[in-house]
């Protein structure tokens, strides 16, 4: 196994009349060579803490990080050798180019004068940044800026990349570059751990998924492994302006959700039939605009496994975080 | 070549491209402040109290201020914003040894004390009119005290949190300006000042600059080398273990 952690727990000291806060708590997860793992989870939970102890930065309280074999917690210098890491924040080159910058983060990285120019060269012209490769760092926009950053990491990836957050402002042509990109990393046998709140972004580009709430692993398998614990359908309607939200009908299986004249509910597979009777019922009764009915998404799972609770056929799917949950 | 010098140097090729943009700045503040201490000082006295050992004074004291600028007001403002941005986070991130980032960073604001430093020279010769009896010590002298105040700036700016940092240059600046024996001789001050300042380095810093650039009868002593010495282990030793220190 590329990477592999083990019961990993980190707690920040707390301070003068501060308690201690439990960032990660008992985490265990591991990622194949040629793997591309995604990191779900809120805002808080635990994701950023966890890849900086990976990539050698921060120092568990207690538990075990393996790369390729080697306890990477007393070894942090081999962690930054075998990890690239592309950091949520914001790149800064205020004053250095794109190619610049490329070039040498790969050279610092390990690559020679002329590998680290072609290397540039390639990523340059594979994301389609050529336009900006000789405009100084802040003047470049904030998608041009992290396409920059994943190519400095990129550039010599390592046998683990960890992208957190690669995509945010970046244009959706160039996004499906950079995924192109990370599937060609991950065929050339480099592992990927990717940090993200897209999960609609993440159910496309990841083989795996892992999620995170409160620091604790909640729920681990693939994506459809991860709907499977949903009640299968999707019913969204579009209210009519000035309507009410409809009373459930007794085959509605979750709680409605109500977002502006959006009104939700999933269902199971044989309640498709009236539910359908049901939703053209009230469109021609101009109650609402239109309607559609769908496969339960992975956004769907992702909520109702973090806000309301883990099923029991999803916790059966994270073998080594279902002791955590 | 070793690995720690092929990361330094690439370090300090990575910084330089990041730094020569704000270059001028630097130039343009440490000049700023040459010509405050060497025109401004010398309007506050009338003319015939211009005694020439008070213009040396105002001369070498331009010279350590534009040093000590950079050092321990730039350069710690510097790595508060790189604290802050995460700049420092990512540089923590590269496969390079921890002490060749430290060095690459002291090296680097060293460094960039130079174009301002000539400035003061400049400066310096010509508004006070006064000649220099040089000691071969001056270069040391200069990358000594350059290296410490780099080192000390850096000490403060990874011990503290970067706003407390932004306070204590912008304290620090009008301290060494106002209240330290730089531009005039120590015994003007307060003799528990004195004492408060033979427990700092910024009156080695500028015996330093002032005895190499005006030697005295009795030859240069070594006593403030070794006190600045003392002070730039003291930073690099902070520096390196909150900066090497996984959190």
């Amino acid at each position: 196994m590329l990477l592999l952690i083990e019961n990993l727990t980190k707690v920040y000291r707390g301070g003068f009349r501060k308690e201690g806060t439990v960032a990660n708590d008992g985490i265990c997860f591991s990622v194949a060579a040629g793997e591309i793992v995604g990191l779900l989870g809120h805002n808080g939970a635990g994701k950023t803490t966890l890849v900086n102890q990976i990539a050698g930065i921060a120092k568990p309280t207690s538990g075990t990080v393996r790369l390729s074999g080697r306890d990477v917690v007393a070894d942090p210098d081999f962690a930054r050798q075998e990890c690239a890491f592309m950091p949520q924040a914001q790149a800064r080159f205020d004053g250095v180019t794109p190619r610049q910058a490329i070039e040498v983060i790969a050279r610092i990285r390990g690559a020679g004068r002329a590998a680290a120019r072609a290397r540039a060269d390639e990523l340059i012209e594979a994301l389609d940044i050529g336009h900006w490769a000789k405009t100084s760092g802040e003047r470049l926009s904030g998608g041009v800026r992290r396409l920059t950053s994943f190519a400095m990491a990129a550039a010599v990836p390592g046998r683990l990349m960890i992208l957190d957050e690669p995509t945010n402002d970046v244009d959706p042509v160039r996004r499906r570059r950079l995924w192109e990109q990370v599937r060609m990393l991950g065929m050339t046998g480099c592992g990927v751990l990717l940090v993200t709140h897209n999960v609609v972004e993440a159910e496309r580009s990841v083989d795996r998924l892992v999620i995170l709430d409160k620091g604790r692993v909640v729920a681990e398998g693939t994506s459809a492994d991860l709907r499977m614990g949903s009640a299968g359908l999707r019913l969204e309607v579009t209210l009519s302006l000035g309507a009410l939200a409809p009373d459930s009908p007794g085959w509605v299986e979750s709680s409605p959700l109500r977002q502006g004249q959006r009104w939700t509910v999933s269902l199971a597979q044989e309640s498709a039939a009236a539910a359908l009777e049901w939703a053209q019922g009230l469109r021609k009764a101009g109650h609402i605009e239109e309607f559609s009915l769908t496969p339960t998404s992975l956004e769907d799972a992702y909520v109702r496994i973090v806000d309301a609770g883990i099923p029991a056929e999803v916790e059966r799917l994270a073998p080594r975080g279902d002791q955590h949950v | 070549m070793s690995r720690w010098w092929r990361s330094y140097r690439l370090l300090l090729l990575w910084r330089v491209l990041r730094i020569k943009a704000e270059l001028p700045m630097f130039v343009i503040l440490q000049t700023a402040f040459s010509v405050g201490i060497i025109f401004g000082f010398s309007y506050l006295l009338p003319p015939e109290a211009t005694h020439p050992d008070f213009l040396m004074y105002l001369a070498t004291g331009s010279i350590t201020m534009s040093i000590i600028t950079i050092g321990m007001v730039i350069a710690p403002q510097g790595i508060a914003t790189g604290k802050q941005d995460g700049t420092l986070d990512y540089d923590k991130t590269l496969p390079v040894p921890r002490m060749a980032i430290m060095m690459a960073d002291v090296s680097i604001w060293s460094l960039a004390s130079l174009p301002g430093l000539v400035a003061a020279f400049v400066l310096a010769g010509l508004r006070l009119d006064i000649s220099f009896q040089v000691s071969p010590l001056l270069l040391p002298a200069i990358l000594l005290v350059m290296l410490a105040s780099t080192a000390v700036g850096f000490g403060l700016a990874y011990a503290f949190k970067p706003m407390v940092t932004l306070m204590v240059t912008q304290l620090l600046v009008f301290f060494i300006l106002m209240f330290s024996p730089v531009n005039f001789p120590a015994d003007r001050l307060p003799e528990w000042l004195q004492a408060v300042h033979r427990a700092l380095p910024i009156e080695p810093m500028a015996e330093i600059i002032r005895t190499t650039l005006s030697v005295p009868a009795g030859g240069v002593s070594p006593t403030p080398f070794l006190l600045v010495g003392v002070w730039c282990v003291l930073g690099l030793v902070i520096t390196y273990r909150v900066m090497a220190r996984r959190v």
